[in-house]
Parts: structure tokens; sequence; C-alpha cells
């Protein structure tokens, strides 16, 4: 009984789950390193940004609301936090601080827009991205920031636990990084799953006004959503400095779409209401399992954006053509089947012909 | 002025008791809002002359500004008239950047064969042309036919018009057109750049076809209520597919000027139109959500925004500054709207109470 | 007797700025009473609703007693918590989630918890589904279910709330036959428990079958409280409307010349073989119970829900109509039932709205719309149809129901339809206009105009149909004569 709202989308996430079986078969077909121990520790590590982002960005979603600012945010808070360790303090914990409270501020700027200003999120959060963008690319003049102190590089390659790596006599362990990933999946599940702000998110993506009606604060829980996302994208961008060691302020263009692709192809309904944390997962997952397997089948990285956007497309359309069929075969009367009904229609039909 | 506005607003309804009637009925904001807008965009004007006497009101500046604007135009029309819809195109800049490259392609190939250049050019722009109706034929498949939310029906198709883009130039710019290609973004005719040239026929067109035809009746009752219009006996998917073709039209028009501003095609041109459309759209009072919106705010949003980015182009202030205050024009025009809208319920609800 | 009493509203009057929309309105409910409050629309039902569920407040004077406490003010919270349970028509449910959270979610804000209990969760779904007698799977998503067992939800979560008076606006307008009576069982089976019941509805034989008493507003003021035995049909609506309706019952003529016909008309989950014959000018009434598939049928016939299988034959001509546009092509025009919702764009003019159907008509070769062409036709039609104000740019909200309902009827007519299909064309619209509206469809049809009236309301059906055809659970039940027709016979074949 603690599964309730998985059980809804449990056909829909076994249904993608299906697919990222059926093309993991396939790249391993097409090349055999695909699914070797190495190979998936990389595709883990180089999507962990990515991982703690769509967390953000399911809560968003289930609003049906939209963030086209994350690149920007992201974007932002690498810089903010590279400045502040190459020019104040190297603290890992006064990092993180910096790195969260900017990231939870500018959500937050992005959060009041919406809920208090009522201003269309997709209209609302190209806006506060052309600012974000715009400062962080005056501010660093598109420079890259080096020189990251020393320790926070070493905290950056702490590793958990040895594993052996087939083939090769090398020894590798999980890195720390995705600790972050798995703390950012946790904690949103608790949200989603056990606070009233996380029910009242599925509430009022299900039905605003009634949610309104018994005494949810749609504008708070709004305020919340935007800002949480604002301090996983902290998180996230603390985390790929700690991966990059360095800081590329122009790194993340286009990343909100990646972002947005990977969510939707988990089963997040884009109009609000419908979507898991299991399944967000399976959908990054799949996302990133396509990315890779491009980059080991030797296709030209211009081909990502291709998939990124027919990826986008097809499961929107998926979803959309779905639901059409559902409501179609939706049955509006209850047809009486019985025989006995014609014959009184015959009947009836002649007394009035008669009279 | 003051004078200015009674002498329009007389023009518009002949009676003044009819005038009165109708500034209680219609939304106040169409008929007032494009004067304000006009005020605006001269006092923009002025300000920047002012401010910068010698460089601002030179012959230089204004003619470069002359150049410039009409690209940013059309691509704000192209995005109004989606937005009149209750839609958005995200697209619209990778639209035109595609269709250039695509049309760039043939430029190149054909020029490098020696086919006379006239052939060439007009071969080259009937190819961005049918290039970018093509891009809006995907766009209008997927949101009127299929029924994806225009706004991520866009940001996918967005993303595939830059993949493919990418693909074609490796990441590079395509150049080498034949000369006389560059005619369409350098020069004048009777001293009218020919990119402003084809900017006023966009605005004519699109007048006609948003606020004229029968068409654009529909779209504008489309914005409203897509239900009641297709209870209505409107083919609604049939009207929008159209409009999202027409919207790619204009990106191409867009895509032939940039191609042959920069004598190059690249996928990253214009990019910065995207938001700009947006915030010229929403300020010239196109409302975000649908069934309002006019050809004329559209345009003079336009001017003022290009006077406003100019102008700081002059004092020397960042590019990327530029972009902070567009972002910022946006979100306050929004908010002001906002604000408006709460007065203007508050000062409707009370009406509807009396009558009631 | 006045211990008796679960609410006692006295003098309760709601002044909005210009307008008093409630004059000293007396309300008392017993304790596990069924009590029946009516009144036409605009009456002040929902204004009184408001206030009891402390949506808005009173003016003062007023006094307001809840379960023997004297309240001066009503917030929504104090509402719920002095046991007043409001269940509004769309039910305010979560369709994506699940029974048990639906039915909990009330007293989690409530209580203002900031954790969920599952475990909580899921008791108290169940307790209050007992209550009921109710056996719904709790980790069901609410979508999945149909609309009665929805409601039955929206009931159950009610009950969690220890409510002594549940407000039921209208429940059992999207239910069937079967459906109502449990519903109505469950009702009974409330009242024994002690708990009152505010039965809003505006079908009367639904009001006798199950209400104690009852209680009649009118414009705003209240008439009076009678028990059952005080009242029937005839005085009831005399008292609610303040006269007695009688529609004017249009001679019924026999009409000879077929020009529409429906043969085998079928649509999985929506209707099954309807055939029948319409013929020039006249009138055939369609009705039945709701949910007996009259809409569906409807729309099938404009494209709008295209059939599965089945002909339509206009003056001998098959025709092929899957979208609205064709039908319209064809001459088949449809006024639906949702005026605010599908009829009409509300945020447009009086003139964009009439000359939607008909851009056409207005504009130039070129396909620009001819200003002049465009005013003369709305000025005709504000003409023809008495329009009031007569202001073409006036916004389509801002006009009466009636005239609501006349724009969307001239925006029809401008198509020159041969068969026209009008479904409740009087909905909601005060008693003068239903007759005017009467009128102008007889006229219409002594024109040549071969109409379709789909009505739930009995005495309309009886006075304006030439012939009636019946409807039952998605077939035709019947094909009556006009001719003399009582309420009783379409019962038996509607039943």
């Amino acid at each position: 009984m603690n599964n309730i709202f998985s059980q809804i989308k449990r056909s829909k996430e076994m249904g993608i789950l299906a697919i990222l079986v059926v093309i993991s078969i396939i790249i391993s077909a097409f090349n055999s390193s695909f699914l070797t121990f190495g190979n998936l520790l990389d595709v883990v590590k180089s999507n962990i940004v990515l991982g703690i982002m769509s967390m953000g960005m399911l809560l968003v979603l289930l609003t049906g609301g939209i963030d086209v600012s994350i690149a920007s945010v992201i974007s932002a808070v690498t810089v903010i936090i590279g400045r502040f360790m190459v020019d104040y303090s190297s603290n890992i914990f006064l990092i993180f601080l910096v790195g969260v409270v900017a990231g939870s501020l500018m959500g937050l700027i992005n959060g009041l827009l919406i809920a208090k200003l009522k201003i269309p999120p997709i209209v609302a959060t190209l806006g506060t991205m052309s600012v974000i963008f715009g400062l962080v690319l005056y501010l660093t003049n598109g420079n890259w920031i080096t020189g990251i102190p020393q320790n926070f590089i070493d905290f950056g390659r702490v590793t958990i636990g040895q594993f052996p790596v087939a083939g090769s006599d090398r020894i590798q362990g999980i890195p720390i990084q995705f600790l972050f990933l798995l703390f950012a999946i946790a904690l949103t599940w608790f949200i989603l799953k056990y606070t009233m702000i996380g029910r009242g998110i599925y509430a009022i993506g299900g039905n605003r006004d009634s949610a309104e009606r018994i005494g949810m604060n749609s504008e708070n829980i709004t305020l919340f959503i935007y800002t949480y996302e604002g301090f996983l994208i902290g998180l996230a961008g603390v985390v790929h400095t700690s991966i990059m060691r360095q800081v590329d302020p122009n790194a993340f263009i286009g990343f909100e779409i990646q972002v947005i692709a990977a969510v939707v192809l988990g089963g997040a309904s884009v109009l609000g209401g419908y979507g898991s944390v299991s399944g967000t997962i399976i959908g990054v997952s799949l996302f990133c399992i396509i990315n890779n397997g491009l980059i080991l089948m030797h296709i030209p990285t211009f081909w990502q954006k291709i998939v990124v956007g027919v990826v986008l497309i097809t499961s929107i359309s998926f979803d959309v053509i779905q639901k059409r069929m559902h409501d179609k075969k939706n049955i509006r009367v209850d047809i009486d089947e019985s025989e006995s009904s014609f014959k009184r229609l015959s009947v009836v039909q002649k007394s009035t012909s008669q009279a | 002025m003051n004078k200015d506005i009674q002498k329009n607003t007389k023009q518009i309804g002949a009676p003044q008791k009819e005038n009165r009637m109708r500034r209680l009925v219609k939304k106040v904001h169409l008929d007032t809002k494009e004067l304000v807008l006009l005020q605006l965009l001269i006092g923009v004007f002025l300000l920047m002359s002012i401010l910068s006497p010698g460089r601002f009101l030179s012959v230089y500046n204004l003619q470069s500004m002359a150049y410039q604007f009409p690209e940013f135009g059309i691509f704000a029309l192209a995005m109004m008239v989606i937005v009149v819809t209750g839609g958005i195109n995200l697209s619209i800049t990778y639209s035109a950047t595609l269709s250039s490259i695509l049309g760039a392609v043939v430029l190149v190939a054909l020029n490098n064969l020696g086919v006379q250049p006239l052939v060439t050019v007009v071969i080259g722009v009937l190819v961005i042309i049918i290039s970018s109706i093509a891009c809006g034929a995907v766009n209008g498949l997927i949101v009127a036919h299929i029924g994806i939310t225009p706004m991520l029906a866009t940001l996918g198709t967005m993303t595939l018009f830059e993949g493919i883009a990418l693909n074609i130039t490796k990441g590079g710019a395509i150049s080498g057109f034949p000369d006389m290609f560059q005619w369409f973004g350098n020069s004048a005719i009777l001293g009218i750049p020919v990119p402003l040239l084809i900017f006023v026929l966009v605005i004519i067109a699109t007048y006609f076809i948003l606020q004229r035809s029968s068409f654009g009746a529909k779209v504008y009752m489309i914005g409203c209520n897509p239900t009641a219009t297709r209870f209505s006996g409107v083919n609604v998917k049939k009207v929008l597919f159209l409009l999202y073709i027409y919207s790619g039209i204009l990106t191409g028009f867009a895509g032939i000027i940039m191609a042959s501003r920069y004598n190059s095609a690249k996928e990253s041109y214009g990019y910065t139109y995207l938001l700009q459309s947006v915030a010229a759209a929403v300020l010239g009072g196109t409302d975000i959500s649908g069934g309002f919106g006019k050809v004329f705010g559209t345009v003079v949003s336009v001017l003022i925004l290009q006077v406003i980015s100019s102008g700081l182009n002059i004092f020397g202030v960042n590019r990327f500054i530029t972009d902070v205050i567009m972002g910022m024009i946006l979100i306050v025009v929004l908010t002001i709207n906002f604000v408006n809208n709460r007065m203007e319920e508050k000062a409707l609800l009370s009406k509807k109470v009396v009558t009631a | 007797m006045a211990q008796n009493m679960f609410l006692r509203m006295h003098n309760v009057s709601k002044t909005f700025p210009g307008v008093k929309a409630l004059k000293n309105i007396d309300l008392e409910v017993e304790y596990g009473e069924i009590h029946a409050l009516i009144g036409e629309n605009g009456a002040g039902k929902s204004t009184l609703i408001k206030i009891l569920s402390g949506v808005y407040q009173p003016d003062e004077g007023a006094e307001i007693i809840i379960d023997g406490v004297v309240q001066k003010t009503i917030t929504p919270l104090d509402s719920l918590k002095r046991g007043i349970a409001v269940i509004y028509q769309d039910f305010s449910l979560f369709p994506n989630l699940s029974v048990a959270e639906n039915i909990a979610m009330v007293s989690r804000v409530e209580k203002r918890k900031k954790i969920v209990n599952w475990r909580e969760t899921n008791q108290i779904a169940r307790s209050a589904l007992a209550k009921l007698g109710l056996k719904i799977p709790l980790s069901k998503t609410l979508s999945e279910l149909s609309v009665a067992k929805q409601q039955l939800v929206a009931i159950a979560r009610a009950l969690v709330n220890d409510a002594k008076l549940i407000v039921m606006d209208e429940p059992t307008s999207a239910l069937s036959r079967g459906e109502v009576e449990s519903l109505f069982s469950i009702i009974r089976n409330l009242k024994e428990q002690g708990i009152s019941i505010l039965f809003i509805s505006h079908k009367l034989d639904e009001l006798f079958a199950i209400s104690d008493r009852f209680s009649i507003l009118r414009d705003g003021k209240y008439v009076g409280t009678f028990g059952e035995d005080e009242l029937d049909d005839d005085r009831l609506i005399s008292l609610m409307v303040g006269r007695k309706i009688e529609y004017k019952i249009f001679e019924k003529r026999t009409l000879v010349d077929p020009i529409f016909e429906v043969r085998n008309l079928s649509k999985a989950g929506n209707f099954k073989d309807i055939s029948f014959t319409l013929h020039r000018g006249e009138i055939l009434g369609i009705t039945g119970l709701v949910g007996a598939g009259r809409s569906e049928l409807a729309q099938a016939i404009f494209g709008l829900n295209p059939s599965d299988s089945g002909e339509l034959i206009l003056e001998g001509k098959r025709l092929q109509v899957n979208a609205p546009e064709q039908a319209v092509q064809h001459g088949i025009s449809y006024i639906p039932e949702n005026r605010l919702t599908e009829g009409l764009i509300l945020k447009k003019t009086m003139s964009d709205n009439i000359c939607l159907t008909v851009l056409k008509q207005i504009s130039s070769r070129h396909g620009l719309i001819e200003k002049e062409a465009q005013n003369k036709l709305v000025e005709k039609w504000i003409e023809e149809m008495h329009i009031r104000p007569n202001i073409p740019n006036m916004i389509a909200s801002k006009l009466s129901g009636g005239n609501q309902q006349r724009v969307v009827l001239s925006k029809w007519l401008a198509t020159d339809p041969k068969v026209l299909i009008v479904d409740e064309p009087t909905n909601g619209i005060d008693i003068g206009a239903k007759a005017d509206i009467h009128q102008l469809l007889r006229d219409l049809s002594e024109q040549g105009m071969s109409i379709i009236v789909i009505s739930s309301e009995l005495p309309e059906i009886l006075a304006i149909g030439d012939r009636v055809l019946v409807m039952r659970r998605g077939k035709i039940a019947a094909i009556l004569d006009g001719k003399n027709l009582t309420q009783e016979e379409i019962m038996k074949e509607a039943l």
C-alpha cells in the first residue's frame, strides 16, 4: 500500500524500462565495451549533474510549469563558487553553502515571478535566463576560471570502494559525486511522497482549483518548487565544478533542453499531475545511454542535438496520442445491449403510426 | 500630446456616447495602449538623442539601425502571430538559420559551378523559403495535428533544427555566396534599405492576414477559445497548421536578410532575437495567453527595443548587459500587465455585481 | 423544536457594491434532515452556500447558529470545523491521486500536517468508506472511477471531518437513474446517522423523492420553508417563479416532406442503431434521461464526435460528416448545451461571435473581411433577435444569459441551416426569455427549417415538439407523436 503513486505509473515506467533494456542490448551488440563496469561508471559520472537537475525539473513539470533558465542558473552558480574558492576560501563546506544559497536565491526569483506576478513560467524563465546569462558573460567575459584550490580538487577525486575493472589491471571506485546524486534523489523522493508540500505538488498538478479550495497555498508551493529546484542546481553546480576542476561559463548553453527531454522521457506529463522519481531515473538513464551509445558508435556529436529533439518530440507525441486513444475508448453512455428494446421500439412506432 | 490622444480616440468611435460605452465594454488597453507605446517610442528616441546627440542622431547610426531592426521585426511578427493563438514559437531563430544554411549550401555549390549569379541567387532564395515552409509545417504538424503544447513542440523542433544545421555546418559558418546575394541585406532602393522594404512588406502582409482577413479572425478566436471555435465549424487544425507555416515563412525572410548581411550562414545567428521577439510581442500588447494582439503594437515595440539596444551600444554598454536589460524589460512589462489586469479585474468585479 | 436545529441562519443579507444579493434570508436545518434548497438561477442559492461555507461574509445583523454555537464570523476553516462540508458540482477532487488520498486530503490540510502518514491516510479512507457502506479500492486512481463513484468519494471525504451537514450542489446532474437511486439510499443512510443534508437540485421529481422539507428562494428573498406534504410540483414551481409556468403549447403539425434521414447510426460507448427521419419544417424533440446519449448523437450528426457506422442523408444525398466544418457546409448547425465554453467566445465581442460562422459571406474574394458587410450582418441579427443592449462591440461575457443565447442562435441562423440542432436551448435562461426562444424556434420551422430540440425539460419538449424521440441507454426507446402527448407517456419510455 506504500506504493500508491508508483502503482499509477507502473505500466508506463515498465514500458520505458523495456525500451532501456532493448536499447542497451542493441548498443552492446555494436560495441562490447558498453556493458562494462568502467563504461557504465563513466556514463553515471558524466551525467550526475543531469540527474540532480532532473529531480528539480520533475517538480516543476508536475505542476504544469517549465523552467528554461536552469542552464543559466548553473552557469552562474559555477562562476560564483569558482570566484569564491579562488578569491576567498577553499573551505569545502562554505563552498557548498555558497553554491546552494546562490542557486536557491535565483530559483526563488523565478518562483516569485511565477507565483506572485503570475507570469507564465516559460516567459518568466526566458526572462531570467537572459538576465542571468547576460550577467554571467558580462562579468566573466566568457573566460574560464582556473586555479581551483587543491583541497577542492582532492575532494572531487575521492572515491568510495574499489572495484576491479574487467579486462585491465585498473581498480576503480565510485566517485564521491555519486553520493550527491543519491542524496538529491532520496530527498526529492521523500519530499514528494512524505511531505504535505510534495502531496500538494501532485494535488495542484491534478486540480489547482480544488487544491486552493481545500486550503492549500498554491503560491507557496510554487515558490517552494522553484526554490528547491534552485537549491538542487546549486548542488549540481558544486558537483560539476568538482568534476571539471575549472569553470567554463559557456559550458551549459542548451543544457535545459536535455534536462527537460530526459524528465519528459521518464513519463512526467507536461500537463502536470503525473510523474515520479523512479520514472525520472529511468528516463534520465535511457537518455544518457542513448547519448553514450552515439559516442560509442562514433556518431558525430552534432547528432546529439537531433537525437534530443527527436526524443523530446516523440516521447510527448506518444503521451498525447495515447491519451487521445484512451479518451476515445472512454464509454460515455451505458448502452442497453438487450434485444428486448428492439421489439419495444417497433411496437411503439407501429402504435404511433396508427394514431 | 494630449490633444493628439483626444483626436485619435475621437476618430475611433464616432459619437461620444458610444465611445464611452465602448470604453466600458472593450478592454481598455487596446486603443490607448498603442498610443502609450508611440509615446514611449518617442520618449526613448528623445532620451537617446539627448544623452548622445552627436552619435545617436547621426546619419550613420540611423542608417545602421534601419539595416538592423528589420530582421528583428520579422522575427517578432513570426513570434507574435503564434502568441495570438495562445502558443509560443521557440524555434524561430533556428528555423531561420537552418533555412539559410540549406540555401547557403545551394548558393555556394551553384556559385562554384559557375552558374549565372542571378540564377544562383533566385534558386538559393527559393530553397530558403521552401525550407522555412518545411520548418513551419513540421511545427504545425506537431502542434495542430498531434496536439502537443506549442511550448514543448517548438522546444523540440528548435533543438532538432539546430542539430540538423550543425550537422551541415559542422559548427562553422558557410560563406562564399555570389556578391549579388548581398543585395538583400546591404543595398538600398531610393535610399531605403532593402531589409526595411522587406520588413514593410511583411508588416503589410501580416496586418492583412491577421487583422483584416477571415483567416485572421479565426486565429484570434482560436486564441480565446479553441473549443468554441471548433464548435463554430472552424477547422482549427487547418488554421493552426497554416499559421505555423506563415510563421515559418517569416523566419525564412529573416534568414535571407541575416545571411545576406553577414554574408554567411551559421546556426547561432540571431539567437538573442528569440527572447527579444517575445519581449516585443508582449510589450506590444499581445496577450501571452492568446486572443489579443496587434501588428502595430508589435512593430512599435520592435522600434522601441531597437532604439534602446542601439543607444546602449553607442554608450559603450557591453552587449551582454544589453541582454540583461532586454530580459528585465520583458519581466517588467509583464509585471506592469499583471498589476494593470489586477486593477482592471477589481474595477470589473465591482461593475459586474452592479449589473447582476 | 429549536434544540433540534443543527443550523439556524436568521436575517442573513449580503450586499455587493451596489446590489443586494440576499435579503433577510432565514434557513433552518434540523439534525438528520434532508433539506432541499431551491430557486431559479440567480435566486441567491449559491451566495447563501458561500456564506455558509465561509467564502463570503454576510452583512451585519445576520444571526448564524451552528450546532448551538453562535457564529460571529465564519471562515472556510470554521465552517469545516463546525461540521459543514460542501460538495461542489465538480467534486473538487484530484484525478491523479488515489481514492485514499482524495478522501484524507482535506483532513490533512486542516490538521496542518507537514509530514504524510500513509497508514493513517488509509485508515481514514477506509473508515469513511465504511460509514457509507462502500467498497472502493483505496489505491485506485480517481480518474479510473466512474463519475458516480467519484461523487461517492467526495461524500466520503466530507464524512472524514465529522460533517454534520453536507451541502450537495446539483449532485445528480451527471448520474444515471440507477446511480441516482444508490446515491439516494446513501443519503438516507447518512440521515439515519444523524447527518443533515442540504440538497440543491433543479429536478423536482428527485427533490420530492428525497427531501423532508423545502426552503425556497426567489430573487434573493426568502419565500418560505414547507414540509413535503404541503407542496406539489405546481405549487413549488409557482413559489419559485412567483407565477405558474405555462409554456404556450404550439399546435402539432403532421409533416410529410422528409428532408433529413439518419440511418443505423452507431458509435461504441455512445449510441447504437439510431434511425429516424426529419421533415421539412418540423420540430423534433429529443429527450431522455441524462446519460441516454442525446448530446452524443447530436454531436455525431454535427461531426464533433463522428459515428462508427451508419448514414446521414440530406435531401437524398448521402453526407460525409467527420468534422464540424463539413456539417456546416451541408447546412447542418448545432447549438451546444454549454453556451459559455462551447457556444460563445466570451472575451470577444458580440459582432465577432456572430460573424464567426459566416466569415466567408462577409469577406471579399481575396478573403478580406468587409467591415460594411460585417456591420450590416450584425445589425440585422441584433435587430431580428432583439439582442439587448444593441451594441455590436459589447463583449459577449457581459450579456445576460438570454441575450447570450440569442447571439449563439444568430451566429448559427446566419448560416441559413437546413437542419438546426439545439441542445438544451433554454437552460439557465429566465422564463420570459424561454418563451421567446420557443416562439423563435417555431417561427423558424414555419419558414421551413427543420429543427431538432434536445431537452431534459419535458414541458418544453411537449410545448414545441411536433414529434418526440425518446432515448434510453444509447438507443431509441420510442418516437412519439406530439399530439396530446403527456409527460407520463414520455417518462414511461425514458425509464
